[in-house]
């Protein structure tokens, strides 16, 4: 099985409001999938859908090859954004409980506790009850919870939110674990920097609807933007001439040049080298911040002049 | 099916834990057991205590009861030592009442006694003052002008009349009560009134209990997000179904305490006749609907509601409708085939109190009603438990303001 989940023209309303409208799109399995968009996106209505904890209005969801997420709930581990844990029970306790509740049991369920423990640094909290941890603590002891029965696939909403840089390397760390161990990771986020270090491919919604899904690197290449910087000895001037450059700043050692679309940035750098000993050369490459605020800003103008996305470019792999 | 039970067991095992469930079940029983104890204990030390002398004012304005009100003095004083009463005489034979009164309000006597002058032969009465509530003081100062009364007129009839040949005369037939289940005789009647009623309010104390349980138990999940991970691992059917088999072990586990603590109490007083095995299996039927279908109803509740107070409030038509057997428990149990009786075992939350006072009250109702209440009480349960599970579904990821009775309904229609 290639694809860990699919959803196909899946949408969702509440009364008037269109929380997600004909999503398509598929997770290969295997992968760390961000799962980004602004606040209202519909991120959190989506993977709620996608765990049968709603039911979609429209369109098919399939995941880990049933069409509901409800027949496989014991391969499925899911960290909901809202989440809480019993205060008066304790770590082991409530490790014990939820394991339970997704088939396990006996030595095994206590062996993966004191692994999980161990792993994420709470072997000594065993017997302390929740309310007695810290707010990070909590939230490592819900995601051992969450990853103790072993899943395939990895459902982590708001998986960072409220963590401090610490905590969420360390969160970082074991979602990279899973992915070694073969587990699909499927995770919103509205902190770029984490998307960009972790996610294989990474999906892009605003307004309910898919703006750009595909590989993080691909879509990066598409949207590098067309500008470059040149420092070093010599006279950049004549860079100015070039056919095909649309804008120059030149000032001492220092060229920033956009260019056009005939125009690669490494013809750039050898008619420079003709003239120029180059120190330095840098095409800049967009951050996923970057990206996210373009193409999220753009939507938010075509919506407000009533006008439909037309942003999203083609991508092979969707 | 297993994940029902785990949950269930969860919500068994954490709610038998909370300081509250201790308190409603072992600590409650045994302070009222204890006040009650300790009660008679205080009754018996207060009345071996020894007191001063009181004087009791006496103006017989008859005349010929004084000296046997003397004598029933001496003989109260020689029953009671340590609390003698001390008859005194008005200072004139023509002391008035309010006279009398005045000296009983300056603290120089405890009560006043006047006998008329046509007490003995006409329509005349007694007149006693006495400061506040003093029962016993009144019951034996009355108990003894009534006896020197009576003693005066046997005196005065001619030929005499032998008073013990007149009370023989009147002696009471010894009368026996035969219960027609147990065939059991004796025992305290007014013990036996009051037992209905104590079995429904410990039936109700229990119903109460696991609701205010149940409530808490929905809300914190609810508040504290933990329903959307219980989500992820279990349909909300099952969630629902667990807490309530849970709660209704919890109340079981109540009742077991309660019954067997009562059950034992009534025997070491060999009052075992006052509840017969049957009474106790029917509970038993009777109350396991209806726990189902009060939890049913108040998952319902809980899970449309964010904190205990709107759950509270929203639940208190069903809190309210609960007291209805509790305050006409008397007429139920002691008119158990009249109209309101029978037309009150066909309203679902209540019928298994009102069945199980009428039981008490007619150990041998008709078999169809039992068959059709039970009927009715467990189809109301299916249909509660449909449409608790319908509002849990969508309530119990809802937050912010509470829906009203409307929304509910159609939150159950819709879904």
């Amino acid at each position: 099985m290639s694809e860990a989940m699919t959803l196909e023209g899946v949408g969702k309303r509440f009364g008037d409001f269109v929380a997600v409208e004909s999503l398509t799109l598929r997770v290969p399995a295997g992968q760390i999938v961000g799962f980004l968009g602004p606040n209202g996106a519909g991120k959190t209505t989506t993977l709620r859908m996608v765990m049968s904890i709603l039911l979609p209005d429209t369109g098919h969801i399939s995941v880990l090859g049933r069409p509901a997420a409800s027949e496989v709930k014991d391969r499925i581990g899911y960290l909901p954004e809202e989440r809480g844990l019993y205060r008066k029970m304790t770590v082991e306790k409530t490790l014990r409980y939820f394991g339970q509740l997704k088939g396990l049991a006996g030595p095994d369920l206590s062996r993966r506790i004191a692994a999980g423990l161990e792993r994420i640094g709470l072997a000594n909290w065993a017997g302390t009850k929740i309310e007695g941890l810290s707010k990070g603590m909590q939230q490592k002891v819900q995601f051992l919870a969450t990853v103790l029965h072993e899943p395939e696939l990895v459902v982590l909403d708001e998986p960072f939110s409220g963590l401090d840089p610490i905590n969420t390397e360390a969160l970082k760390e074991l979602m990279f674990d899973l992915r070694r161990r073969g587990t699909t990771v499927l995770f919103s986020t509205h902190q770029m920097e984490s998307a960009e270090r972790l996610c294989d491919r990474i999906v892009l919604i605003n307004r309910g609807r898919l703006l750009l899904e595909g590989v993080l690197s691909e879509i990066r290449a598409q949207f590098a933007s067309r500008i470059v910087t040149l420092e070093g000895e010599g006279d950049f001037e004549p860079l100015r001439t070039l056919p095909g450059i649309v804008s120059a700043e030149i000032s001492g050692g220092q060229a920033q040049l956009e260019l056009g679309d005939s125009l690669a940035p490494d013809a750039v750098l050898r008619r420079a080298m003709e003239q120029v000993r180059i120190t330095h050369f840098e095409v800049h490459r967009p951050s996923l911040h970057q990206i996210f605020v373009k193409l999220v800003g753009a939507d938010h103008d075509a919506g407000a002049r009533g006008g439909a996305v037309a942003i999203a470019p083609a991508e092979g792999a969707a | 099916m297993r994940k029902v039970l785990i949950v269930a067991l969860r919500e068994y095992v954490e709610t038998v834990k909370t300081r509250a469930f201790l308190f409603g079940v072992i600590l409650m029983p045994a302070v009222i057991i204890g006040i009650m104890i300790l009660s008679l204990r205080i009754s018996e030390v207060t009345r071996s205590e020894a007191m001063p002398p009181r004087p009791v004012l006496v103006l017989d304005r008859h005349g010929a009861v004084l000296p046997h009100l003397e004598r029933a003095f001496e003989e109260f004083n020689a029953a009671n030592p340590n609390q003698p009463l001390v008859l005194v005489r008005p200072g004139s034979q023509e002391e008035s009442f309010d006279a009398a009164l005045t000296r009983m309000r300056d603290g120089e006597v405890e009560a006043v006694l006047e006998v008329s002058t046509d007490a003995v032969g006409g329509e005349g009465g007694v007149r006693l003052a006495r400061r506040g509530a003093q029962l016993d003081l009144w019951r034996t100062l009355s108990r003894m002008a009534q006896e020197a009364i009576v003693r005066v007129r046997f005196e005065q009839e001619n030929p005499p009349l032998d008073r013990e040949y007149v009370l023989r005369l009147e002696r009471g037939a010894p009368f026996e009560l035969v219960d027609v289940a147990t065939g059991a005789t004796g025992g305290d009647e007014a013990t036996r009134a009051l037992t209905p009623f104590i079995f429904v309010f410990v039936l109700y104390m229990g119903m109460m209990g696991i609701s205010y349980g149940l409530l808490t138990s929905v809300i914190e999940e609810k508040n504290s997000r933990i329903v959307e991970v219980l989500l992820s691992a279990v349909s909300p059917l099952q969630l629902m179904a667990g807490k309530i088999i849970g709660m209704v072990l919890v109340g079981a586990t109540m009742l077991t305490v309660w019954v067997v603590v009562g059950y034992c109490g009534a025997q070491m007083r060999g009052m075992t006749y006052l509840v017969e095995a049957r009474t106790l299996v029917l509970a038993v039927l009777y109350f396991i609907p209806g726990f189902l279908l009060m939890s049913s109803l108040l998952a319902g509740v809980g899970a449309a509601c964010n904190t205990l107070k709107e759950a509270q409030s929203m639940s208190s038509p069903l809190s309210l409708i609960n007291i209805v057997p509790i305050m006409l428990s008397f007429q139920i149990s002691q008119y158990p085939n009249s109209a309101l009786s029978v037309a009150l075992s066909y309203v679902p939350p209540i019928t298994p109190f009102v069945m199980i006072l009428r039981i008490c009250g007619d150990q041998r109702l008709p078999f169809w009603e039992l068959v059709l209440t039970q009927l009715l009480l467990w189809a109301s349960v299916l249909a509660a438990m449909w449409a608790a599970s319908k509002v849990f579904r969508i309530g119990i990821l809802m937050y912010g303001k509470p829906p009203s009775l409307i929304e509910l309904a159609r939150w159950v229609r819709y879904t």
